[in-house]
Formats: C-alpha cells, sequence, structure tokens
C-alpha cells in the first residue's frame, strides 16, 4: 500500500522464496546471513535449497559460480561490503570473467548499517563491480520495486549484484513490472532534472517538493539499474533541463554521478553536480542523523539543488 | 584391457602430450612449462583414463567435470585436450599469438573442454565444491576432478572451501595436489610451508591418499581406490617432479616459467621424442 514503510530485507526475502516456490534451480547460499536476509522461511521449506557456509563470502562466492556452471540459479545475500569487497577478485573472475548466473545481493548497502561503522558501509559498491564487465547493478527504490527487481534478476541469465539498505522502506508508487536497464521520470520538471537510485529517491522526492515550493521546478529521475545505465532517459533529462544534479548513497566518485556525467560527457555535455558522500570513512550514528550529516536528506538534497542553481 | 597395458598406454599418451607442451613452448616461445609437466600424468590419466566425457559434446551433462585450480598448468591441459579430440592440433601452434583460444591461463569460452576460468590461485576448489555440490542435489553420478598446485595452498580461499566441501559432504569432489615442492622463488616449504598438506586436509574432514603422481599405475590405483556414493572428499597428495620428462629441467625451480633458447627447446624436443619413439617399440613388442 502507497505510504506503507516495510523492511526491505524480508521483502527481498520473501520475493525470492515466493519466486522459488515454482523455481527448483533457485538456491539459497549463506554466509551465517540466510536468516538476516529474510530466508528463514524458505530454510525452514526447503532445507535441500538452502546451504550454510558460515562466515566465508570468498568461498561461497566461488561456490556460487560452481553451482551456477551446473544450472543452478544461486542467490547469495549478505552485508554488502561482505560481498562486495572482501570476495572482489571471486566476483570478478569466478561471476563475471566466467559470465556465471549468480546473483549476490548487498543489503544494509550504502551507511544503512548506519552505527556500526564504515566497515559495514558499502559507499564503494557501484563503482567497484560497475568495472566488472556483464556485471547487472540494481538499486530498487521501494519495497514493491524490490520485489519486481527480485523477479527482473531471477528471469535474467547471467551475473546481476542488487543492493538494498536496511531502514523501513516506503512504498511511494504503485508495483509495477521491473526492467533491466530502464529507468523513469518519478516527476516531470524543467529547472534542472535530479537524478537518484536506491535508498535516495524518496528522499529526493521531498526535495523536489521543498524545491517546488521556492518556485524550483525539478525533474525526478529515478535509476534502479545502476549499470547498465539508461542512456536514453539520461540524455533526454539532459536535453530537457540543461543541467543535471546526481544523488546517491555512495561516494561521489565512481558511482551513478560518474555513469551519468560520463554518458552527458560524451553526448550531451551540460553542468553535472554530482551528491553523494565524499571520499572519507564515513562518520557513524543515526541512521537519520548521518542523512542529514551528509546532507542526503530532503533538505539537504534541496540546498544542493539550490546551491547547483545559483552558484553552478 | 589388462590394467597393466591400460598403464603402458596411458604412458605413452603422457608423453605424446608432453611433445604437445613443448609444440605450444616453441610457438609462444615461452611457458608455464614446469607445473605443466609435473602434472601432465595426473590430467592424462583423468582424460583418457577415468573422466566420462565426449569430445565431440564437451557440453554433455553427464560428463565429469576436471577444474584446473593452478590454471598456469595450463599447457598441459590442452596438450592432453588436444590428444583426445576436444580440438585440432594446429590450434596449439597459436600459443602466445594475438586472440588464441589458449591463453596463457584458460578461458571457457575460447576452447571446447574448459570448465573454469582459472589463473588467479586459490579459485579452483571453491568452484569445483560448488559443481559437486550440485551434482550432489541433482543426485547425478559424476564427479568434479580439480588439480592444485602446493604453492596455491597459502591462499585462504582454499581452506574456506575445503571446509565447505567436507561439511557438505561432498564425496563427489576429488582434489590432486601437485606436490612438487617447488614455485617460482624456490621450495614450498621455505616460502610458506603447508606440510603435511595431508594431515591438514585430514584435520578439515577429507579422505587422504598419498602417492608418487608421476607413477601412472599409482594415479590409477588412487583413482580406481575411491568408491562411488561417499561422503567424504578426497585429496590426493601427488608426490611430483616439476619440469618432469626433461632431464635438465627436472625439480628447477626456474622452470616454473621457461624461455628457453633455441638449443635447449631443441634438446628438450629430443630428449621427448625418443621416449615417444622407445615406448611405442614397447608397445608394439606387447601387442
Amino acid at each position: 500500500m502507497i505510504g506503507e514503510k516495510m523492511d526491505p530485507r524480508k521483502t527481498f526475502g520473501a520475493a525470492v522464496t515466493e519466486i522459488a516456490e515454482s523455481r527448483e534451480d533457485i538456491v539459497i547460499l549463506s554466509a551465517d546471513s540466510g536468516g538476516s536476509s529474510g530466508f528463514k522461511e524458505f530454510a525452514r521449506n526447503h532445507p535441500d535449497r538452502y546451504f550454510e557456509f558460515g562466515i566465508m563470502e570468498q568461498g561461497v562466492t566461488g561456490i556460487a559460480a560452481g553451482l551456477a556452471a551446473m544450472g543452478k540459479t544461486p542467490v547469495f545475500c549478505a552485508i554488502a561490503p561482505f560481498v562486495t569487497c572482501r570476495n572482489f577478485e571471486m566476483f570478478r573472475n569466478d561471476c563475471g570473467y566466467m559470465h556465471q548466473n549468480v546473483k549476490i545481493v548487498g543489503r544494509n548497502g550504502g551507511f544503512t548499517y548506519s552505527d556500526l561503522g564504515a566497515t559495514h558501509h558499502s559507499l564503494e559498491d557501484f563503482a567497484i563491480i560497475r568495472m566488472i564487465p556483464g556485471v547487472v547493478i540494481l538499486a530498487p527504490q521501494t519495497p514493491g520495486e524490490i520485489r519486481a527487481a527480485a523477479k527482473a534478476m531471477l528471469d535474467y541469465e547471467g551475473p546481476v549484484y542488487m543492493r538494498i539498505g536496511n531502514p523501513p522502506m516506503e512504498e511511494l508508487w504503485e508495483e509495477k513490472e521491473f526492467e533491466i536497464g530502464k529507468g523513469s521520470i518519478l516527476r516531470e520538471g524543467t529547472d534542472l532534472a535530479i537524478i537518484t537510485t536506491g535508498t535516495s529517491t524518496a528522499n529526493v522526492l521531498c526535495a523536489a517538493d521543498l524545491l517546488a515550493e521556492k518556485g524550483i521546478s525539478a525533474m525526478v529521475v529515478g535509476m534502479p539499474t545502476v549499470s547498465p545505465a539508461d542512456e536514453a532517459l539520461i540524455l533526454h533529462a539532459a536535453k530537457k533541463t540543461g543541467k543535471i544534479l546526481t544523488v546517491e548513497e555512495h561516494y561521489i566518485g565512481g558511482g551513478l554521478g560518474s555513469i551519468v556525467a560520463e554518458v552527458c560527457g560524451r553526448y550531451c555535455p551540460v553542468p553535472v553536480k554530482m551528491h553523494g558522500v565524499k571520499k572519507e570513512y564515513a562518520i557513524s550514528g543515526p541512521y537519520d542523523e548521518l542523512l542529514k550529516y551528509y546532507s542526503l536528506d530532503a533538505q539537504g538534497i534541496a540546498r544542493e539543488a539550490e546551491k547547483f542553481l545559483t552558484e553552478g | 584391457m589388462a590394467f597393466s597395458d591400460k598403464v603402458k598406454e596411458l604412458e605413452y599418451i603422457s608423453w605424446k602430450c608432453r611433445r604437445n607442451v613443448l609444440r605450444m613452448v616453441e610457438a609462444g616461445g615461452h611457458g608455464h612449462l614446469g607445473g605443466a609437466l609435473s602434472a601432465i600424468d595426473i590430467v592424462t590419466a583423468l582424460y583418457f583414463g577415468k573422466m566420462a566425457g565426449k569430445p565431440d559434446d564437451p557440453q554433455w551433462e553427464q560428463r565429469d567435470r576436471f577444474i584446473l585450480s593452478a590454471g598456469h598448468k595450463c599447457m598441459c591441459q590442452y596438450a592432453v585436450l588436444a590428444e583426445r579430440g576436444y580440438f585440432p592440433k594446429d590450434i596449439l601452434d597459436t600459443y602466445g599469438s594475438l586472440k588464441s583460444p589458449i591463453p596463457g591461463h584458460p578461458d571457457m569460452h575460447k576452447l571446447p573442454g574448459i570448465e573454469a576460468n582459472t589463473g588467479a590461485l586459490g579459485h579452483g576448489l571453491a568452484i569445483a565444491a560448488g559443481m559437486a555440490l550440485a551434482m550432489k542435489c541433482n543426485k547425478q553420478q559424476s564427479r568434479v576432478y580439480t588439480v592444485m598446485g602446493d604453492g596455491e595452498l597459502a591462499e585462504g580461499s582454499n581452506w574456506e572451501a575445503a571446509a565447505a566441501a567436507a561439511h557438505h559432504q561432498l564425496g563427489n569432489l576429488v582434489l590432486f595436489l601437485d606436490n612438487n615442492g617447488l614455485q617460482i622463488s624456490g621450495k614450498v616449504e621455505d616460502i610458506m610451508n603447508f606440510m603435511p598438506a595431508g594431515e591438514r586436509f585430514a584435520a578439515f574432514g577429507w579422505r587422504v591418499m598419498e602417492i608418487d603422481g608421476n607413477n601412472m599405475q599409482e594415479i590409477m590405483c588412487a583413482l580406481d581406490d575411491i568408491p562411488t556414493g561417499g561422503t567424504q572428499p578426497v585429496i590426493i597428495v601427488a608426490h611430483t617432479v616439476k619440469g618432469k620428462g626433461i632431464s635438465f629441467l627436472e625439480n628447477k625451480a626456474f622452470c616454473h616459467f621457461w624461455s628457453p633458447s633455441k638449443e635447449e627447446l631443441g634438446r628438450a624436443i629430443a630428449e621427448v621424442e625418443k621416449r615417444i619413439e622407445e615406448m611405442r617399440t614397447e608397445l608394439e613388442v606387447r601387442a
């Protein structure tokens, strides 16, 4: 229901569990992480397709590639930095280079594991995983989109990385079919376009309301597929508004902002301001306060947009 | 065919495969020769004496899988696959050339018979364990065989996979440790000692066998001694000789990556061809 807030991890686990009822090829891999990823019910109902490995992210990633090579569709969900940084070479070689049908899901992405500190934040996952050729990167923006993206991910043949967050996530629109590689205009506008993804989208939409109150018309573009980028939509936004602000719970460099800047730089040079976390080990604390500190709450995003329009 | 005849035949094939390896070195001017020659008897035994597989249908679902974890030893796998008929032998002459389907580390998308893109060490055992787990789920009778180098034991990821294979009772997984005792900088035991490897794997829950990995009879006996339907993964610690078969390279760390002069390559080819001729005559006499 629109406006309802839901746990992204439980939403994801329930979605995959439901799909797996009719998909015998789907197996769940856990690095002591399955229960916290929403797979308790799956583990209970399908012990023959649920494999526990303990805290072993490198090994699990290689094992996932081996399972996929035999026709299984392994889903491996754990805390985002441990399934992107810790196991990077296995992700690159065993899943990417071998082009195996492995689905790796980083939960508690960005700094949503806020007070646990920088070891548990993933502010570089888009950047490092998008350097692996052939890997799709998804960052759904609502609970409904998590469900739809899970289905699209499982229907797609090839390696996928999906990032989901931790705090309850608001249902912002009616659930619709998810098409990998496609973004959408969430709000029309003419003064600038704000392109965003994942957990930041809800705050960007609020920021657009705040901007409207000040007479600023902001287009909001949601990009639940970070890679491959929806280049046509980026260019449409660039041509229509002539100014783009990117907003993401990620380091400023390397992620969605860099992707947008690369596309615009090549095909439609317009000013692009990349907003996110500056390259430092982020501070820890309550999630809402972290968002405020890094100007990733609605007020902060609106401020950045205004500054961009007035100061460039 | 009597077991002893089969062993002789496999020995003969292993020498022809050694010649194939030198053909690649001749084409490329260099290669990871030492490990290729220490492991080549094992790989020959697997492809010609043990594994279920169809060279004319390399994706046949019921095949046994072979993962060369020590991907740099790939010349031995290319040599054996070519000899077994997975691809024409003239492809061996492309070694080292632009866009060759037989690069310095194997690529499953380029060559029939390759099951994984190995090369970075410490990956193969986990991939093999995943395959074995899938076979177990599918109640498939196939097995997964893998060859790992002893220098590779220092990669911690191997021990993750070793624990997982034992925990999940992957009795359909067989690991050959190519224990030639040498790595690029010298003796494995001096660089990072993992011996006794057998005891370490046994402590992880593996069944351990120890053999002379350049003795075809011992290799075949060990393979025949693995029951189907077991619950323990098996490691065969294969004591081998780096550069085995070329007298002036045997047990020399420098042949890990060999860039021979024309004269050295000629000597190596002459030694191997002489042995092939002797073996051929021996087989004819036996027949």
